[in-house]
Protein backbone atom coordinates (compact mmCIF):
# COMPACT_ATOMS: atom_id res chain seq x y z
CA UNK A 1 0.00 0.00 0.00
CA UNK A 2 2.79 2.43 0.88
CA UNK A 3 4.51 1.82 -2.46
CA UNK A 4 1.25 2.66 -4.31
CA UNK A 5 0.85 5.80 -2.20
CA UNK A 6 4.39 6.93 -3.00
CA UNK A 7 3.91 6.29 -6.75
CA UNK A 8 0.61 8.20 -6.91
CA UNK A 9 1.87 11.13 -4.85
CA UNK A 10 5.04 11.43 -6.92
CA UNK A 11 2.97 11.54 -10.12
CA UNK A 12 0.73 14.20 -8.57
CA UNK A 13 3.75 16.22 -7.48
CA UNK A 14 5.10 16.04 -11.05
CA UNK A 15 1.90 17.55 -12.44
CA UNK A 16 1.87 20.24 -9.73
CA UNK A 17 5.45 21.22 -10.61
CA UNK A 18 4.60 21.33 -14.34
CA UNK A 19 1.60 23.54 -13.59
CA UNK A 20 3.74 25.93 -11.53
CA UNK A 21 6.27 26.16 -14.39
CA UNK A 22 3.38 26.87 -16.74
CA UNK A 23 2.02 29.63 -14.52
CA UNK A 24 5.40 31.36 -14.66
CA UNK A 25 6.17 30.73 -18.35
CA UNK A 26 2.90 31.22 -20.23
CA UNK A 27 2.17 34.68 -21.68
CA UNK A 28 -1.34 35.77 -20.59
CA UNK A 29 -4.31 35.08 -18.28
CA UNK A 30 -6.14 32.76 -20.66
CA UNK A 31 -3.16 30.46 -21.19
CA UNK A 32 -2.22 30.54 -17.51
CA UNK A 33 -5.70 29.38 -16.56
CA UNK A 34 -5.01 26.19 -18.56
CA UNK A 35 -1.99 25.53 -16.35
CA UNK A 36 -4.03 26.12 -13.19
CA UNK A 37 -6.71 23.73 -14.45
CA UNK A 38 -3.98 21.11 -14.96
CA UNK A 39 -3.26 21.36 -11.23
CA UNK A 40 -6.90 21.13 -10.30
CA UNK A 41 -7.85 18.21 -12.49
CA UNK A 42 -4.96 15.79 -12.32
CA UNK A 43 -2.45 17.01 -9.70
CA UNK A 44 -4.92 17.24 -6.81
CA UNK A 45 -6.59 13.98 -7.89
CA UNK A 46 -3.37 11.95 -7.85
CA UNK A 47 -2.19 13.48 -4.55
CA UNK A 48 -5.45 12.79 -2.73
CA UNK A 49 -5.72 9.26 -4.15
CA UNK A 50 -2.20 8.64 -2.83
CA UNK A 51 -3.23 9.85 0.64
CA UNK A 52 -6.34 7.65 0.47
CA UNK A 53 -4.19 4.60 -0.32
CA UNK A 54 -2.00 5.37 2.67
CA UNK A 55 -4.99 5.73 4.99
CA UNK A 56 -6.68 2.46 4.02
CA UNK A 57 -10.44 1.94 4.05
CA UNK A 58 -12.25 3.93 6.76
CA UNK A 59 -14.36 7.08 7.29
CA UNK A 60 -11.47 9.41 6.59
CA UNK A 61 -10.97 7.93 3.13
CA UNK A 62 -14.64 8.56 2.35
CA UNK A 63 -14.23 12.17 3.45
CA UNK A 64 -11.14 12.53 1.26
CA UNK A 65 -13.21 11.30 -1.70
CA UNK A 66 -15.89 13.89 -0.83
CA UNK A 67 -13.24 16.64 -0.91
CA UNK A 68 -12.10 15.28 -4.28
CA UNK A 69 -15.62 15.39 -5.77
CA UNK A 70 -16.04 18.88 -4.32
CA UNK A 71 -12.81 20.03 -6.01
CA UNK A 72 -13.94 18.53 -9.32
CA UNK A 73 -17.27 20.35 -9.21
CA UNK A 74 -16.11 23.70 -7.81
CA UNK A 75 -12.83 24.34 -9.65
CA UNK A 76 -14.26 24.52 -13.20
CA UNK A 77 -16.83 26.99 -11.90
CA UNK A 78 -14.12 29.25 -10.43
CA UNK A 79 -11.96 29.06 -13.56
CA UNK A 80 -14.94 29.81 -15.80
CA UNK A 81 -16.00 32.79 -13.65
CA UNK A 82 -12.52 34.32 -13.70
CA UNK A 83 -12.06 33.83 -17.44
CA UNK A 84 -15.51 35.19 -18.23
CA UNK A 85 -14.79 38.28 -16.15
CA UNK A 86 -11.49 38.75 -18.01
CA UNK A 87 -13.16 38.39 -21.42
CA UNK A 88 -16.08 40.68 -20.57
CA UNK A 89 -13.87 43.45 -19.23
CA UNK A 90 -12.24 43.68 -22.66
CA UNK A 91 -8.95 41.81 -22.25
CA UNK A 92 -7.72 40.49 -25.62
CA UNK A 93 -6.22 36.98 -25.75
CA UNK A 94 -2.53 36.77 -26.62
CA UNK A 95 -1.90 35.85 -30.27
CA UNK A 96 1.18 34.40 -31.88
CA UNK A 97 1.61 37.04 -34.61
CA UNK A 98 1.65 40.22 -32.49
CA UNK A 99 4.73 39.05 -30.62
CA UNK B 1 -43.10 34.05 5.07
CA UNK B 2 -41.44 32.36 2.12
CA UNK B 3 -42.88 33.18 -1.27
CA UNK B 4 -42.60 30.40 -3.83
CA UNK B 5 -42.36 30.59 -7.58
CA UNK B 6 -43.19 26.89 -7.98
CA UNK B 7 -45.29 24.43 -6.01
CA UNK B 8 -43.42 21.96 -3.81
CA UNK B 9 -42.79 18.65 -5.51
CA UNK B 10 -42.69 15.85 -2.96
CA UNK B 11 -40.23 13.82 -5.02
CA UNK B 12 -37.75 16.69 -5.05
CA UNK B 13 -38.23 17.24 -1.31
CA UNK B 14 -37.62 13.58 -0.52
CA UNK B 15 -34.49 13.27 -2.68
CA UNK B 16 -32.97 16.47 -1.34
CA UNK B 17 -33.63 15.49 2.28
CA UNK B 18 -32.00 12.11 1.72
CA UNK B 19 -28.95 13.69 0.03
CA UNK B 20 -28.44 16.26 2.79
CA UNK B 21 -28.89 13.58 5.46
CA UNK B 22 -26.25 11.34 3.86
CA UNK B 23 -23.83 14.26 3.90
CA UNK B 24 -24.70 14.98 7.54
CA UNK B 25 -23.93 11.40 8.56
CA UNK B 26 -20.72 11.44 6.55
CA UNK B 27 -19.41 14.61 8.14
CA UNK B 28 -20.52 14.10 11.73
CA UNK B 29 -19.50 10.39 11.73
CA UNK B 30 -21.41 9.71 14.96
CA UNK B 31 -24.40 7.38 15.22
CA UNK B 32 -26.09 8.57 18.43
CA UNK B 33 -29.85 9.03 18.30
CA UNK B 34 -29.74 12.71 19.21
CA UNK B 35 -27.35 13.52 16.37
CA UNK B 36 -29.25 11.48 13.79
CA UNK B 37 -32.58 13.06 14.78
CA UNK B 38 -31.16 16.59 14.66
CA UNK B 39 -29.66 15.85 11.25
CA UNK B 40 -32.97 14.61 9.90
CA UNK B 41 -34.81 17.69 11.19
CA UNK B 42 -32.27 20.13 9.82
CA UNK B 43 -31.96 18.47 6.42
CA UNK B 44 -35.73 18.44 6.03
CA UNK B 45 -35.89 22.14 6.99
CA UNK B 46 -33.18 23.13 4.50
CA UNK B 47 -34.77 21.05 1.72
CA UNK B 48 -38.18 22.62 2.41
CA UNK B 49 -36.75 26.16 2.34
CA UNK B 50 -34.96 25.47 -0.95
CA UNK B 51 -37.61 23.51 -2.76
CA UNK B 52 -38.89 26.46 -4.81
CA UNK B 53 -35.76 26.95 -6.88
CA UNK B 54 -34.86 23.94 -8.96
CA UNK B 55 -37.39 21.91 -10.94
CA UNK B 56 -34.81 19.40 -12.15
CA UNK B 57 -35.06 15.94 -10.58
CA UNK B 58 -32.67 13.55 -12.32
CA UNK B 59 -33.99 10.04 -12.70
CA UNK B 60 -32.04 6.93 -11.81
CA UNK B 61 -31.37 6.03 -15.47
CA UNK B 62 -29.76 9.41 -16.02
CA UNK B 63 -27.49 9.00 -12.98
CA UNK B 64 -26.39 5.61 -14.31
CA UNK B 65 -25.51 7.09 -17.69
CA UNK B 66 -23.57 9.95 -16.07
CA UNK B 67 -21.61 7.45 -13.98
CA UNK B 68 -20.77 5.54 -17.14
CA UNK B 69 -19.69 8.81 -18.77
CA UNK B 70 -17.18 9.69 -16.02
CA UNK B 71 -14.47 7.06 -16.87
CA UNK B 72 -14.41 8.19 -20.50
CA UNK B 73 -14.06 11.82 -19.36
CA UNK B 74 -11.23 10.78 -17.08
CA UNK B 75 -9.40 9.10 -19.96
CA UNK B 76 -9.73 12.34 -21.94
CA UNK B 77 -8.39 14.34 -18.97
CA UNK B 78 -5.28 12.16 -18.71
CA UNK B 79 -4.65 12.29 -22.47
CA UNK B 80 -4.89 16.06 -22.73
CA UNK B 81 -2.95 16.59 -19.47
CA UNK B 82 0.01 14.73 -20.95
CA UNK B 83 -0.30 16.81 -24.12
CA UNK B 84 -0.39 20.07 -22.15
CA UNK B 85 2.59 19.01 -19.98
CA UNK B 86 4.56 18.34 -23.15
CA UNK B 87 3.66 21.82 -24.44
CA UNK B 88 4.69 23.54 -21.21
CA UNK B 89 7.98 21.69 -20.84
CA UNK B 90 8.95 22.21 -24.51
CA UNK B 91 11.80 24.77 -24.66
CA UNK B 92 10.29 26.72 -27.58
CA UNK B 93 6.77 26.96 -26.02
CA UNK B 94 4.85 26.05 -29.24
CA UNK B 95 1.43 27.35 -28.18
CA UNK B 96 -1.18 28.94 -30.45
CA UNK B 97 -4.10 30.27 -28.34
CA UNK B 98 -7.34 31.00 -30.14
CA UNK B 99 -11.04 31.41 -29.41
CA UNK B 100 -13.55 28.94 -30.88
CA UNK B 101 -17.27 29.63 -31.11
CA UNK B 102 -19.34 26.45 -30.72
CA UNK B 103 -23.04 26.13 -31.28
CA UNK B 104 -24.27 23.00 -29.54
CA UNK B 105 -27.48 21.15 -30.31
CA UNK B 106 -28.30 20.36 -26.67
CA UNK B 107 -31.78 21.33 -25.49
CA UNK B 108 -31.40 20.90 -21.76
CA UNK B 109 -30.05 23.17 -19.02
CA UNK B 110 -28.27 20.37 -17.20
CA UNK B 111 -26.74 19.12 -20.44
CA UNK B 112 -25.22 22.53 -21.20
CA UNK B 113 -23.88 22.71 -17.62
CA UNK B 114 -22.33 19.26 -17.99
CA UNK B 115 -20.80 20.18 -21.36
CA UNK B 116 -19.27 23.41 -20.02
CA UNK B 117 -17.88 21.69 -16.94
CA UNK B 118 -16.39 18.87 -19.01
CA UNK B 119 -14.72 21.32 -21.39
CA UNK B 120 -13.27 23.35 -18.53
CA UNK B 121 -12.12 20.26 -16.64
CA UNK B 122 -10.19 18.99 -19.66
CA UNK B 123 -6.82 20.78 -19.59
CA UNK B 124 -6.12 22.76 -22.74
CA UNK B 125 -9.64 24.05 -23.29
CA UNK B 126 -11.70 26.40 -21.12
CA UNK B 127 -15.24 27.74 -21.47
CA UNK B 128 -15.15 31.52 -21.60
CA UNK B 129 -18.77 32.46 -22.26
CA UNK B 130 -22.11 30.67 -22.27
CA UNK B 131 -25.26 32.05 -23.86
CA UNK B 132 -28.08 29.49 -24.03
CA UNK B 133 -26.66 26.99 -26.53
CA UNK B 134 -23.66 28.92 -27.77
CA UNK B 135 -20.33 28.48 -26.08
CA UNK B 136 -17.11 30.42 -26.64
CA UNK B 137 -14.14 28.21 -25.90
CA UNK B 138 -10.51 29.24 -25.45
CA UNK B 139 -8.12 26.55 -26.66
CA UNK B 140 -4.37 26.61 -26.18
CA UNK B 141 -3.37 25.02 -29.48
CA UNK B 142 -4.74 23.34 -32.59
CA UNK B 143 -4.67 19.82 -31.15
CA UNK B 144 -6.75 20.78 -28.09
CA UNK B 145 -9.10 22.80 -30.27
CA UNK B 146 -9.67 19.85 -32.59
CA UNK B 147 -11.43 17.94 -29.79
CA UNK B 148 -13.96 20.76 -29.48
CA UNK B 149 -14.46 21.25 -33.21
CA UNK B 150 -15.05 17.52 -33.75
CA UNK B 151 -17.87 17.70 -31.11
CA UNK B 152 -16.81 14.45 -29.45
CA UNK B 153 -17.89 15.46 -25.94
CA UNK B 154 -21.14 16.99 -27.17
CA UNK B 155 -22.21 13.79 -28.94
CA UNK B 156 -21.58 11.79 -25.76
CA UNK B 157 -23.68 14.22 -23.69
CA UNK B 158 -26.47 14.29 -26.28
CA UNK B 159 -26.50 10.51 -26.00
CA UNK B 160 -26.89 10.75 -22.20
CA UNK B 161 -29.80 13.20 -22.41
CA UNK B 162 -31.62 11.69 -25.40
CA UNK B 163 -34.67 10.52 -23.40
CA UNK B 164 -35.25 13.69 -21.36
CA UNK B 165 -37.86 16.34 -22.05
CA UNK B 166 -36.21 19.44 -23.62
CA UNK B 167 -36.50 22.61 -21.52
CA UNK B 168 -34.25 25.13 -23.26
CA UNK C 1 7.15 7.22 4.91
CA UNK C 2 7.30 10.20 7.28
CA UNK C 3 10.31 11.49 5.38
CA UNK C 4 8.41 11.28 2.11
CA UNK C 5 5.47 13.24 3.54
CA UNK C 6 7.88 15.87 4.84
CA UNK C 7 9.40 16.10 1.35
CA UNK C 8 5.92 16.53 -0.17
CA UNK C 9 5.12 19.30 2.32
CA UNK C 10 8.38 21.11 1.52
CA UNK C 11 7.67 20.90 -2.24
CA UNK C 12 4.15 22.24 -1.73
CA UNK C 13 5.59 25.19 0.19
CA UNK C 14 8.01 25.96 -2.63
CA UNK C 15 5.19 25.70 -5.19
CA UNK C 16 3.11 28.16 -3.16
CA UNK C 17 6.09 30.51 -3.36
CA UNK C 18 6.11 30.20 -7.16
CA UNK C 19 2.42 31.06 -7.32
CA UNK C 20 3.04 33.97 -4.95
CA UNK C 21 5.48 35.36 -7.53
CA UNK C 22 2.61 35.42 -10.03
CA UNK C 23 0.31 37.07 -7.49
CA UNK C 24 2.80 39.83 -6.74
CA UNK C 25 4.03 40.35 -10.31
CA UNK C 26 0.92 39.70 -12.45
CA UNK C 27 0.31 42.41 -15.06
CA UNK C 28 -3.50 42.38 -14.74
CA UNK C 29 -5.71 41.82 -11.72
CA UNK C 30 -7.03 38.55 -13.19
CA UNK C 31 -3.55 37.03 -12.98
CA UNK C 32 -3.57 37.75 -9.26
CA UNK C 33 -6.99 36.16 -8.80
CA UNK C 34 -5.85 33.09 -10.75
CA UNK C 35 -2.70 32.82 -8.62
CA UNK C 36 -4.75 33.02 -5.44
CA UNK C 37 -7.01 30.25 -6.75
CA UNK C 38 -3.99 28.04 -7.37
CA UNK C 39 -2.62 28.80 -3.90
CA UNK C 40 -5.89 27.80 -2.26
CA UNK C 41 -5.98 24.47 -4.14
CA UNK C 42 -2.48 23.79 -2.86
CA UNK C 43 -3.52 24.83 0.65
CA UNK C 44 -6.33 22.23 0.56
CA UNK C 45 -3.88 19.50 -0.51
CA UNK C 46 -1.26 20.48 2.04
CA UNK C 47 -3.84 20.60 4.86
CA UNK C 48 -4.68 16.96 4.17
CA UNK C 49 -1.00 16.00 3.95
CA UNK C 50 -0.34 17.81 7.25
CA UNK C 51 -3.17 15.79 8.77
CA UNK C 52 -1.52 12.54 7.64
CA UNK C 53 1.87 13.74 8.88
CA UNK C 54 0.57 14.44 12.41
CA UNK C 55 -1.85 11.45 12.46
CA UNK C 56 -4.91 13.72 12.85
CA UNK C 57 -6.63 13.33 9.45
CA UNK C 58 -10.12 13.32 11.02
CA UNK C 59 -9.64 16.90 12.22
CA UNK C 60 -7.82 18.40 9.24
CA UNK C 61 -10.14 16.92 6.59
CA UNK C 62 -13.09 18.95 7.91
CA UNK C 63 -11.01 22.11 7.85
CA UNK C 64 -10.04 21.46 4.24
CA UNK C 65 -13.67 20.88 3.23
CA UNK C 66 -14.66 24.21 4.75
CA UNK C 67 -11.70 25.86 3.07
CA UNK C 68 -12.79 24.56 -0.34
CA UNK C 69 -16.31 25.95 0.12
CA UNK C 70 -15.10 29.35 1.38
CA UNK C 71 -12.68 29.48 -1.55
CA UNK C 72 -15.59 29.02 -3.98
CA UNK C 73 -17.64 31.83 -2.44
CA UNK C 74 -14.70 34.23 -2.29
CA UNK C 75 -13.53 33.58 -5.85
CA UNK C 76 -17.06 33.93 -7.24
CA UNK C 77 -17.57 37.23 -5.38
CA UNK C 78 -14.29 38.66 -6.70
CA UNK C 79 -15.04 37.51 -10.26
CA UNK C 80 -18.54 39.01 -10.16
CA UNK C 81 -17.22 42.32 -8.81
CA UNK C 82 -14.51 42.56 -11.48
CA UNK C 83 -17.03 41.70 -14.18
CA UNK C 84 -19.22 44.65 -13.14
CA UNK C 85 -16.35 47.05 -12.70
CA UNK C 86 -14.16 46.22 -15.70
CA UNK C 87 -10.43 46.68 -15.96
CA UNK C 88 -9.08 49.17 -13.40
Amino acid sequence: MNILAIIFMSAGLFFLVVAAIGVVRLPDVFSRSHAVSLTDSLGAFLMLIGVAFHEGLDTNTLKILVVLVLLYILNPVIAHATIRAALRSGLKPWKKENL
Amino acid sequence: MVTRSRPISSEFLFLKTITLFVFWVLFSASFEWVHLGLGLIFSFAVAWLNSGHSPFVPRFRLWLRIFLYIPWLFYEIIRSSLHLSKLILHPALPIDPHLISVESKLHHHAAVVLLGNSITLTPGTITAEVDRNNLIVHAIDKVSGADIVSKQIELKIADIFKDEKPDL
Amino acid sequence: MTTFFFFVLMSLGILIGVYLYRVLKGPTIFDRVLGLNGISTKAIISLIVIGVYFDRVDMFIDISTGYALINLVGALAVAKYLEEKGLP
